[in-house]
């Protein structure tokens, strides 16, 4: 959909992008990454015209971009910028259907698309669209600036660095917004960035830039597992550590399991879990060795016939070693079909649980890479 | 007897006339001079040298080439609003955050698209500024439009001062003021109101 054939653009003698060959097909998201002045935006802006190349042609779908009209050709490409850029003296829904203004839309269909966004990006119209930008939270206005991109249904989007300065938990909630979003409108985005882990969250295909050169165009998968060089991988090790296959059982645990010693009587063993929120406790003795396990199904069933936990734990407990190989603990839950699993050290001392869970947060941090690490 | 209502009126209109005028002018002015920082220096360069004229030294003047009357007055409002009225131009228009030329231009607004939708309503205010600086600039030197045959409030003034008549005086004088500070009340009432909700607020966080 997009070619980029052999792109520089030189500021008098500076070279912000260098013989850059790149090809964006329909439906694809493609994130451009790199760090700070390595030509990202650059090379965002020349698609749309706002920066024309110095050598090198720009195609889009087989039409040479110099030979269509800019003013025309922008309306037809959403586009985030950098810094939201939201127009203070316009209500939200006036700056949604910017473009759908300009190309003349009657003001009843524009006024339905505002809405219809506003809804989409979970925004209650009638509590937002008169709104001014100021009277929006920094996350509020970023959705309005993505939202403004989308207004007219273009069928490619730049965007550069849209969840720039945002909290990561909001940050977080619009990735999935735009990934489900892309998926489901079938939009083809090329999207700037210069965090790896969006990147390689949202991307198909990830493009790293380094000096207005690219050094590798790949999958997150490739990326991840083969990254071209040195300034790649370094770009990329924080998320490579987190591999599942490196992972031991000790990092993916829960550190802190619920316990109680054998002594302990049913009835306070149940107040405990109920204030704890846990289906299953783990018997321990006073040294911290792993005696059993009772969940919640055996209390249930006992309650009349015992008074104590150590009468009723299931003693047959499958368990691993701290030093196993999470990988193989997560073949382990799922071949078994285990619930959960106790981590245990050479003398059977209990050190952690590993749960569906943090099978789950575990898998997550690979793919995302680890907020914590 | 001078019939005061009436003189206030043609002050007032001389006054507008002259402002008005101004505006015509000078917001063009102010704009297109955004495109080159040299060329915005030179025309301010000129405006501002013409407001260290002398008032009575540019009527005079006025008055030799285009004859006695109103209209060498008007020119002479019309020079001394410039400055104001361009500057605030100027400033308001350059003041306003390339972010949002950037996003405007990058969603196809053509060159009159963005002065009409973006420039031009967020720049107004500082615009509305430069208006009430001149407008009650101007109220002061109309008075002195009689010596060149101007009408207005001057007459009464002026005579009153001939005549050592201080009724007369303050017959002229008193509305000329009133004049000016009504003015500046109501243009500072119309740029509130025409600053955009969203300004109000943004003003209102930064303090
Ligand atoms: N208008 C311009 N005139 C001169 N040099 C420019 C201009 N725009 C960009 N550059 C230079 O080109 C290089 C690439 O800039 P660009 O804005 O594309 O970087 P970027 O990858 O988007 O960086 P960031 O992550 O900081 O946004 C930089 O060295 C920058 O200084
Ligand atoms: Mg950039």
């Amino acid at each position: 959909m997009v070619i980029f054939k052999a792109v520089s653009k030189h500021y008098n003698g500076h070279i912000a992008v260098k013989n850059l060959n790149l090809n964006v097909k329909e439906g694809e998201f493609v994130t451009l990454i790199g760090p700070s002045g390595c030509g990202k935006t650059t090379t965002l802006k020349m698609v749309n015209r706002l920066v024309e190349p110095t050598e090198g042609d720009i195609l889009i779908n087989g039409r040479n971009i110099r030979d269509t009209d800019p003013v025309a050709l922008r309306r037809q490409i959403g586009y985030v910028i950098q810094q939201i850029g939201l127009f203070p003296h316009m209500t939200v829904e006036e700056n949604i259907t910017v473009v759908p203004t300009l190309l003349e839309w009657p003001a009843t269909k524009r006024r339905a698309r505002g809405h219809e966004l506003l809804d989409m990006a979970g925004m209650d119209p009638v509590i937002y669209a008169n709104r001014y930008p100021s009277e929006l939270s920094g996350g509020q206005q970023q959705r309005i600036g993505v939202l403004r991109a989308l207004a007219a249904d273009p069928p490619l989007i730049l965007m550069d660095e849209p969840f720039g300065a945002l909290d990561p938990i909001s940050r977080e909630v619009l990735q999935d917004e735009l990934k489900s979003l892309q998926k489901r409108l079938h939009k083809t985005i090329i999207f700037v960035t210069h965090d790896m882990d969006e990147a390689l969250k949202l991307a198909d295909r990830v493009v790293v830039m380094r000096e207005g050169e690219v050094i590798q165009e790949a999958t997150p998968e490739e990326l991840l597992r083969k990254p071209a060089d040195d300034f790649v991988a370094s770009f990329v090790g924080k998320s490579r550590r987190n591999d599942s296959k490196l992972l031991i059982v000790e990092q993916v645990m829960q550190p802190n399991p619920v316990t109680v010693l054998p002594s302990v009587g049913l009835a306070q063993c149940l107040t405990l879990m109920k204030r704890k929120r846990v289906d299953t406790v783990l018997v321990v003795d006073e040294e911290g060795v792993l005696i059993g396990g009772v969940s919640i199904e055996t209390l249930d069933r006992e309650h009349q016939r015992a008074y104590r936990i150590g009468e009723i734990a299931d003693h047959n407990l499958v368990t691993v070693l701290n030093s196993t190989p999470a990988k193989d603990a997560f073949d382990l839950m799922v071949g078994d079909q285990l619930k959960y699993l106790p981590v245990v050290d050479e003398h059977r001392h209990l050190r952690g649980l590993v749960t569906r869970t943090s099978m789950v947060n575990a898998m997550a941090s690979v793919v995302w890479g680890d907020e914590n690490d | 007897m001078y019939n005061i209502w009436i003189l206030t009126v043609q002050h007032l209109g001389l006054t507008l006339a002259g402002v008005g005028l101004a505006i015509l002018i000078g917001v063009p002015i102010g704009y297109l001079i955004t495109g080159n920082r040299w060329v915005a220096q030179l025309v301010m360069g000129f405006t501002d040298m013409m407001q260290t004229i002398p008032a009575l030294a540019l009527l005079a003047l006025l008055m030799l080439w285009m004859g006695l009357g109103d209209t060498p007055l008007v020119v002479a409002l019309l020079m001394y609003s410039l400055l104001p009225i361009v500057r605030n131009s100027y400033v308001g228009i350059m003041g306003i955050d390339g972010a949002l030329i950037e996003a405007a231009k990058g969603m196809g607004m053509t060159r009159w698209q963005l002065l009409r939708m973006v420039q031009l309503p967020i720049a107004l205010p500082v615009i509305m500024s430069g208006v009430r600086v001149a407008t009650v600039t101007a109220i002061g030197i109309a008075a002195i439009g009689v010596l060149i045959g101007a009408g207005g409030l001057g007459a009464p003034i002026w005579r009153g001062m001939q005549q050592m008549n201080t009724a007369m005086i303050l017959s002229g004088a008193v509305p000329a003021a009133l004049l000016a500070v009504a003015s500046d009340a109501g243009l500072s009432k119309l740029e509130q109101a025409i600053t955009p909700r969203g300004f109000r607020n943004i003003a209102s966080q930064n303090t």
